[in-house]
């Protein structure tokens, strides 16, 4: 090689290596190395834009303990966005609801939450509102678990029975005769927490006796006149459980109308403002219940979440609920209440 | 410009341009090979971080926003007793000592619920319901707490202590989450629980990589909620004005202290996590391989110098050595020998300056001596011709003959010695006919036939035309004086033949032959040894008696080559023949030449 070009060479590669140099300190202050986008959580938000109408049918409509459940209801609705349509019999018969639940289906609704009074009546009209895309659930009482998505229970019903049991019991002190005043005969949460206030019974208190188990149809005037004919029935009867919201306070205005306080103990399912009077005066002695106005907003968070796509889970916080349980297709909101004379006054349902 | 710098190179000794190449030509590559490979392996691990602490601390990033979030939760604690929430559902109170007491109640249940090891870093819980103020702390508060310096802010997201107007002893950095109490079951507010978490539970979550590295979190104003260096939480990070990636990472590029940053966004609380770690850490491992690859680099170069320098050594050693004896032969020293074996350029270039050194010595010996001895010999030659013995004895000769009154013989003396000195003193011509040199001879002859009478007598046979070739000149008499010399010496009579005479040498070339014969006693053999050692020899060496021979013989081999020149055939007491050997100088050939 050539004297002359090597030189000339040299110096080229050296200002070269200077350049690249140069150059890379020259690029600006920053190189970006790697970038990622964050996790896509924004498709939900759109879908909100969309609002909902569901239907919730509760058994009947003018009972104190339904009516709490449409406040739930409507809070939820409005707090959601979704246009709620809440609408039940007059009177707890099955018939009614199914031609209440055909009304509706017309309303061109997404959703149906039915609180069944007669699961086997009902399912059929059910099926007919799933193939024209209504999606149904259950709460309060269940259907037969093809005909639904899923179904929202208040409490565990095995707890809430023996829990009943265990309270009439306490109140007898163990012994002594004891009627039931239930229901519907054909409801299906009721003859479930009924089931286990027997079995209950059967296994720890074999000094107490059961007379008799009267259906009321959730009438509360009939469920009045049973409990009077009860205690004239059976002047030696202690207790009463009211396996629905109409059967205690009937049975506490009796034993009051009939002079029987301290004789004949009245526990069940009822909610305080309508125990209230019976507690503190000693006419009752526990009202056990859950929050009805919790299950309303519960039943209609729970549609929305459906309607988006998302199935509730196990310990789910719902916003304004709480931690809700999830067993198979049965979600439990909570566990059950106790009112008693000394905190009756702290609840407002 | 470029022809400026080369200068001072083109001025370099060949070694070190030699050495100066080899070691830019390996040097350079090799650097400029290693800075690129080392770069990019540094890129490499940059990149490689630049990924990989991203999804670090984005893993962090989730891990505390998930700590936060169920550490909020924690106030559905609350919840679970019956007590409490019949406490909190209390609106109103009949006398100051339910009040009080329900507070007592209150307290003792956060401190024993919350205080008491689920979450050893809540520092602190209040809550706040109707009016009421439950607090329970781990670490004393500088103010007591009260409505004004604690109020609502934000159920969704964790605010930072700055926000808020609690301060606790020793100036603890952290965050307050807030919860709204709902009594699900009455589906209305009870109020809002407060939970302060120390900020240094971060610690804990990142300290997988928050080693030798800064980790911070700070809001959207870029003020730091948590560093790892807790001197600067609170204070604004003013480093880089506006961060260039939100999820991802970048590096810096200025003058020193580069840093690999990784930005992780958190959407809950619009807070943003970087990382950022010196790059001189992450290259901490490369620093081996570096020091490695120079140690190598320079050894390589080392041997690659020393390589450079021996190849350059024996390239240029002979050439260096061929300079020193140019030097040498340049001062006039051509003693010189360059003995190499090798069979490159640089062999044949020293085998050619041997031998040119050889011919340039050959060449200078003989134009110096051959010109010293023309010289010496036509010195010579002019003293012979003029020499004052002659002149002595011509004159005396001439003066006798005066005395005598012979006349004749005196005219015919002065006229010969006359033509003689014409023929010595017309000097121009080196070579003249062969008649002009054989007259000038008959006239020494006569001259000396007039000195010795009868004692001398002589012969000139011309077996060619003598006219027609040309001999140089005076190569006769110094032969015939020598023989006239020696022959009288001893014998009373003197018989010179001069024989002229064309023969042919043994090569077949035709030569001119002067054969001087004499009746003289001949060379002892001892004296003819010596003297055809002389003519064989340097013949001007030394000044002898027959030097005159030896000037003959000397002047022919210079002009003609030593082919040429004087044989001497003799034998004692039996006379001499003295042979002078010229080449044939054909005068009209010469004419032609010279016309």
């Amino acid at each position: 090689m050539s004297k002359k070009l090597l030189f000339p060479l040299f110096l080229l590669t050296t200002i070269i290596m200077i350049y690249i140099f140069f150059i890379k300190s020259s690029q600006g202050d920053y190189e970006i190395l790697y970038t990622y986008e964050p996790e896509e959580r924004e498709l939900a938000i759109e879908q909100e834009s969309k609002k909902y109408k569901i239907a919730v049918v509760p058994k009947q409509h003018n009972i104190p303990y339904f009516r709490a459940v449409e406040k739930g209801a409507i809070d939820a609705a409005e707090e959601l966005e979704m246009e709620l349509i809440y609408q039940g019999p007059a009177l707890a018969d099955s018939d009614l609801q199914i031609s209440t639940i055909q009304e509706i289906m017309d309303q061109n609704v997404d959703l149906i939450a039915v609180s069944a009074i007669d699961p086997n009546k009902l399912a059929p009209v059910l099926k007919e509102a799933q193939n024209k895309g209504i999606e149904v659930i259950t709460w309060d009482s269940d259907v037969l678990s093809s005909s639904r998505s899923f179904f929202i229970n208040m409490v565990n019903p095995e707890t809430l029975g023996r829990h009943l049991m265990d309270m009439m019991a306490l109140t007898m002190d163990d012994h002594g005769d004891f009627a039931i005043i239930t229901g519907s005969a054909s409801a299906a949460n009721i003859n479930e927490w009924l089931k286990w206030i027997k079995i209950q019974h059967e296994e720890y208190y074999p000094n107490m006796n059961l007379v008799e188990v009267v259906p009321t149809d959730d009438n509360p005037a009939k469920a009045y006149e049973i409990a009077i004919d009860l205690m004239k029935e059976y002047p030696d009867l202690k207790g009463v459980i009211g396996n629905s919201s109409v059967g205690p306070p009937a049975a506490a205005q009796a034993v009051m109308d009939l002079g029987k306080k301290g004789e004949v103990s009245v526990v069940g399912l009822s909610s305080p403002s309508e125990m209230k009077g019976y507690l503190n005066n000693g006419a009752a002695q526990v009202s056990t219940l859950w929050s009805p106005e919790k299950l309303g907003y519960l039943t209609v968070s729970l549609s929305k979440q459906l309607l988006e796509g998302e199935y509730p889970n196990d310990l789910q916080d719902v916003p304004n609920v709480g931690r809700i349980q999830v067993k198979g297709d049965t979600v439990i909101m909570g566990e059950p209440i106790d009112f008693t004379k000394e905190n009756v006054d702290q609840y407002d349902f | 410009m470029i022809s400026k710098l080369i200068a001072p190179f083109k001025n370099y000794r060949f070694t070190s341009k030699l050495m100066i190449t080899y070691i830019l030509l390996t040097v350079i590559p090799m650097a400029f090979l290693g800075y690129i490979s080392y770069n990019q392996y540094t890129k490499s691990i940059e990149q490689q971080a630049g990924e990989n602490y991203p999804k670090l601390l984005r893993q962090a990033k989730m891990n505390i926003d998930q700590q936060l979030s169920e550490i909020q939760k924690l106030n559905e604690l609350l919840y679970s007793s019956s007590t409490i929430m019949s406490i909190l559902r209390t609106e109103e109170y009949q006398n100051q000592s339910a009040l009080l007491r329900d507070q007592f109640e209150m307290n003792t249940y956060l401190s024993r619920t919350f205080l008491s090891g689920i979450h050893s870093d809540i520092l602190a819980v209040f809550v706040q319901s109707n009016d009421r103020l439950f607090h329970s702390t781990r670490v004393p508060l500088v103010e007591e707490v009260n409505s004004t310096n604690l109020q609502h802010i934000s159920y969704n997201r964790a605010i930072p202590f700055y926000e808020t107007e609690l301060r606790f002893e020793g100036d603890i950095p952290y965050l307050m989450l807030e919860r709204e109490i709902i009594d699900f079951d009455n589906r209305e507010s009870l109020g809002t629980m407060y939970i302060v978490v120390d900020i240094r539970f971060v610690d804990r979550v990142i300290q997988d990589i928050s080693e030798k590295a800064d980790v911070w979190i700070m809001d959207h104003n870029q003020r730091f909620i948590y560093h790892t260096d807790q001197e600067k939480i609170g204070r604004i990070y003013d480093e880089i004005k506006r961060i260039p990636v939100f999820n991802g990472s970048f590096k810096t590029l200025s003058e020193e202290d580069n840093k690999v940053m990784s930005v992780s966004q958190s959407e809950k609380n619009d807070w943003t996590f970087v990382h950022s770690i010196q790059t001189k850490y992450l290259t901490e491992q490369t620093n081996l391989v570096r020091n490695v690859t120079i140690i190598f680099f320079i050894v390589f170069v080392l041997i690659s110098a020393i390589i450079s320098i021996l190849l350059a050594w024996n390239v240029t050693k002979p050439i260096h050595q061929l300079k020193l004896l140019m030097k040498d032969v340049e001062k006039g020293n051509f003693n010189v020998d360059l003995s190499m074996n090798s069979k490159d350029e640089v062999g044949m270039l020293a085998k050619s300056f041997n031998s040119m050194v050889y011919r340039i010595k050959e060449l200078i010996r003989i134009n110096y001596q051959t010109g010293l001895r023309q010289k010496e010999a036509e010195l010579y030659a002019l003293q012979s011709q003029i020499n004052p013995h002659f002149m002595y004895n011509t004159l005396e000769t001439i003066s006798m003959s005066v005395e005598e009154g012979e006349t004749d013989s005196v005219v015919e003396m002065v006229a010969l010695l006359g033509q003689m000195l014409r023929y010595s003193l017309s000097n121009k011509d080196e070579v003249v006919p062969i008649t002009t040199e054989v007259s000038h001879i008959k006239d020494y002859l006569i001259i000396q036939k007039y000195r010795f009478e009868e004692r001398l007598s002589f012969k000139v046979e011309e077996k060619i035309d003598i006219s027609l070739y040309n001999t140089p000149k005076f190569i006769l008499q110094p032969i015939v004086e020598n023989a006239i010399k020696y022959t009288i010496e001893r014998n009373e009579l003197a018989n010179v033949t001069i024989i002229i005479a064309k023969e042919t040498f043994d090569a077949g070339e035709e030569t001119i032959v002067f054969r001087i014969v004499d009746n003289g006693p001949g060379i002892p053999p001892d004296k003819l040894k010596y003297l055809e050692t002389l003519l064989k020899d340097d013949p001007m060496t030394k000044k002898s008696s027959s030097f005159g021979l030896l000037n003959v013989h000397a002047r022919i081999a210079i002009m003609f080559g030593d082919n040429y020149g004087i044989t001497i055939n003799s034998h004692e007491n039996m006379g001499t023949e003295i042979e002078i050997r010229i080449p044939v100088l054909d005068r009209l050939k010469e004419e032609v030449v010279e016309s």
